[in-house]
């Protein structure tokens, strides 16, 4: 059955959609709008311009603007005022144009937001969610590149999640929604029109806290989340690695079976992210390896990441793990 | 009865008996804290009849955003002695589960909210709050209390911004109590408070925080102004912080150039000496308030004391709506064992 745009289709009575991640992320925040009054978009350029991505687009005019908030350029107070209205009834999806910018809000979420159910001995709690695109790739220099994950991961209190693809962005967001904590929502935004998949036009979830696993190997276990899964699928697909791997999507609380299981199978772990080496995501599932699989392990856990640099304008695309490093480390677990 | 207004003998007494309620609180607090029954302390005294002022022109579906300094708010707007001193004493009956410092209340029963440390980071809050009120089309403006130390962050700016660019009904007072623990206001800001809201097009009054009618007569018309929906306003209080910052503070090493102890703008003192002159009251009340307040306290401590403190492996709980695996496998290794 065609649609009114022509690249839907109907499996099992549902329209799917070919769509990218600024459409399926755009189309989830629509149908949680439709169907929950409670929700409400705000942050800057959110409105008339639909967010500088877009993922917003069109949302004042279906919405208005009580429920689709232009605000002015403050993220300590978005993200503050937002935690307000989540502390009172609401549930606000906050935008932070880039993470880069999320650091004056950090006081908010990490001692505000984070803290409220624990220290009002669960009394109150913050159904929040904070969309805020992260990642290099797109020439924006120092600071429309970094990947501070980290930053959140360290908190309790905190849920963190990161979609590699339009179907996860789509179903991490409405499981986000249904969570009564907040959610650091991290968009790579180099993987924001990079491919178009299939997304049914309903609100589905995937499930927080549990990890994909986009291809069975033997091997060699490469974990991995956001911007570096197609990097990583297409290094392993093009050299032939016989390579297990995983994208986490949540980055806290981690799917430790998944992650202990598949070390358990293959013997050889290489992570595999954009941000910093130094206390990275990696650091922690190395950490965790070594501390619940070390008996499984037949090499020493391998990162492959971003520099302990700032993140640099003409060299972006030596920052950002590529084939080479990736193949580098992989050759050296198998060696081993 | 013309210098007390349209008050009533009966509001006026009340007033007077949470303020003393609330000093006798603060000094009884502070000899347990020396004697290591409560931990810490952020005492109120001297900033009373401000408080009391508030809570006496809040409606129960007004919420109040309260900082850690405001005793006599809480007393005020009806919270017993008893909830008070099981989150000081952070004992299992305590809301929060004795997860937080003493005076770092959540009175939601009472319309408040929660009180957390980091000073100011409240305000932005509150907008929020006034933004689902009227969402919502909830009755009740959003109040939110700080000191004047909070007028230098940026959360008080950008929740003024807020609350103004987006015609919020929120009543923002700033209990300036002089100091910011060892700072003195002339050191906070060059401006006077009251008129900062000015850059962001929200009107400002300074009031004598020290005497409860001119408190009332200033916070009505600031009151008037937010339930009128007209958008938020800022009330500076002023009022003088009697005694140290906290129970680890040291006055002594700052305050040395200081003219005053407070004592000759006693906000407990001058109400006393004005009830007595109208003849609201007489001395012999005056002596029996104070003794009733040391004897409510003094037995109320006594009993909350007997409360065992929380269980410890509800240090896990609430972090999360459900505890996540790396909670349940930290609270199996509580001791080590697992």
């Amino acid at each position: 059955m065609r649609s009114l745009r022509g690249y839907r289709k109907r499996r099992g009575g549902i329209l799917m959609a070919q769509i990218n991640m600024v459409q399926s992320l755009n189309k989830s925040i629509d149908l949680l709008m439709a169907n929950d009054e409670r929700v409400v978009v705000m942050g800057e350029d959110v409105g008339k311009d639909g967010g500088v991505f877009r993922v917003t687009d069109n949302l004042l005019s279906k919405y208005g603007e009580e429920r689709v908030i232009d605000t002015p350029l403050n993220e300590l107070g978005i993200v503050g005022m937002a935690t307000g209205m989540a502390m009172y009834g609401m549930k606000p999806i906050a935008e932070v144009q880039f993470q880069d910018y999320i650091f004056p809000a950090f006081d908010q979420i990490v001692n505000n937001a984070a803290k409220i159910r624990y220290r009002t001995g669960g009394r109150f709690n913050v159904p929040l969610i904070i969309r805020t695109p992260y990642g290099g790739g797109v020439k924006g220099g120092l600071y429309h590149s970094q990947s501070g994950e980290s930053y959140f991961v360290h908190t309790a209190g905190l849920i963190v999640v990161t979609p590699s693809n339009p179907y996860d962005a789509r179903g991490l967001l409405v499981a986000a929604y249904k969570k009564n904590d907040p959610v650091i929502f991290l968009e790579p935004k180099r993987l924001y029109r990079a491919s178009r998949a299939e997304v049914p036009d309903e609100l589905f979830e995937v499930e927080i806290g549990k990890a994909s696993r986009l291809r069975e190997g033997d091997d060699v276990s490469i974990i991995t989340y956001g911007s570096m899964v197609p990097v990583v699928m297409s290094t392993v697909e093009r050299n032939g690695v016989n390579a297990e791997v995983l994208d986490l999507r949540t980055l806290l609380p981690m799917d430790i079976e998944a992650i202990i299981g598949t070390a358990k199978k293959t013997g050889r772990v290489v992570i595999v992210h954009e941000a910093p080496k130094t206390l990275g995501v990696g650091a922690e599932i190395s950490a965790l390896l070594a501390e619940k699989a070390i008996d499984s392990l037949l090499a020493p856990v391998m990162r492959v990441t971003g520099y302990d640099t700032p993140f640099p304008y003409t060299h972006e695309d030596l920052y950002i793990p590529n084939e080479k490093r990736i193949m580098g480390a992989i050759h050296r677990v198998l060696a081993y | 009865m013309a210098a007390l207004g349209n008050l009533s003998n009966d509001q006026i007494v009340t007033a007077y008996r949470n303020a003393v309620r609330a000093r006798t609180l603060d000094l009884k607090i502070i000899n347990a804290q020396r004697q290591g029954i409560i931990g810490f302390h952020v005492p109120a005294e001297g900033q009373e009849m401000i408080q009391i002022a508030i809570g006496m022109l809040a409606e129960k579906d007004d919420l109040i955003f309260s900082y850690y300094r405001d005793l006599a708010l809480y007393l005020q707007r009806g919270v017993p002695i008893s909830l008070i001193f099981d989150q000081m004493l952070a004992n299992g009956n305590d809301f929060q589960k004795g997860r937080q410092m003493p005076d770092h209340f959540s009175f939601k029963e009472f319309n408040f909210s929660t009180v957390q440390s980091p000073v100011g980071s409240h305000l932005p809050l509150s907008v929020g709050a006034a933004y689902s009120f009227r969402y919502n089309k909830k009755k009740g403006i959003v109040i939110v209390t700080f000191g004047d130390g909070a007028t230098s962050t940026s959360d008080f700016h950008a929740a003024l911004n807020l609350a103004s660019v987006f015609n919020l009904s929120v009543l923002f007072v700033c209990e300036n109590n002089g100091w910011a623990i060892s700072v003195p206001t002339n050191r906070q800001t060059k401006a006077d408070i009251y008129k900062k809201g000015a850059a962001y097009g929200i009107p400002g009054k300074r009031v004598d925080g020290n005497d409860l009618i001119a408190s009332l007569a200033g916070l009505q018309e600031a009151f008037d102004y937010v339930r009128s929906g007209k958008g938020p306003y800022l009330v500076e209080a002023v009022t003088y912080r009697i005694g140290p910052h906290s129970t680890s503070d040291d006055p002594k090493k700052y305050r040395v150039d200081e003219i005053t102890d407070g004592s000759e703008n006693d906000p407990i003192k001058r109400l006393e000496n004005l009830m007595l002159k109208m003849g609201v009251v007489d001395l012999n009340f005056i002596q029996s308030a104070k003794a009733q307040a040391k004897e409510e306290i003094d037995r109320t401590m006594e009993e909350r004391m007997s409360i065992p403190a929380p269980d410890p492996s509800t240090i896990f709980d609430d972090v999360y709506e459900e505890p996540s695996w790396i909670q349940e496998e930290e609270r199996r290794d509580i001791d080590g064992s697992d």
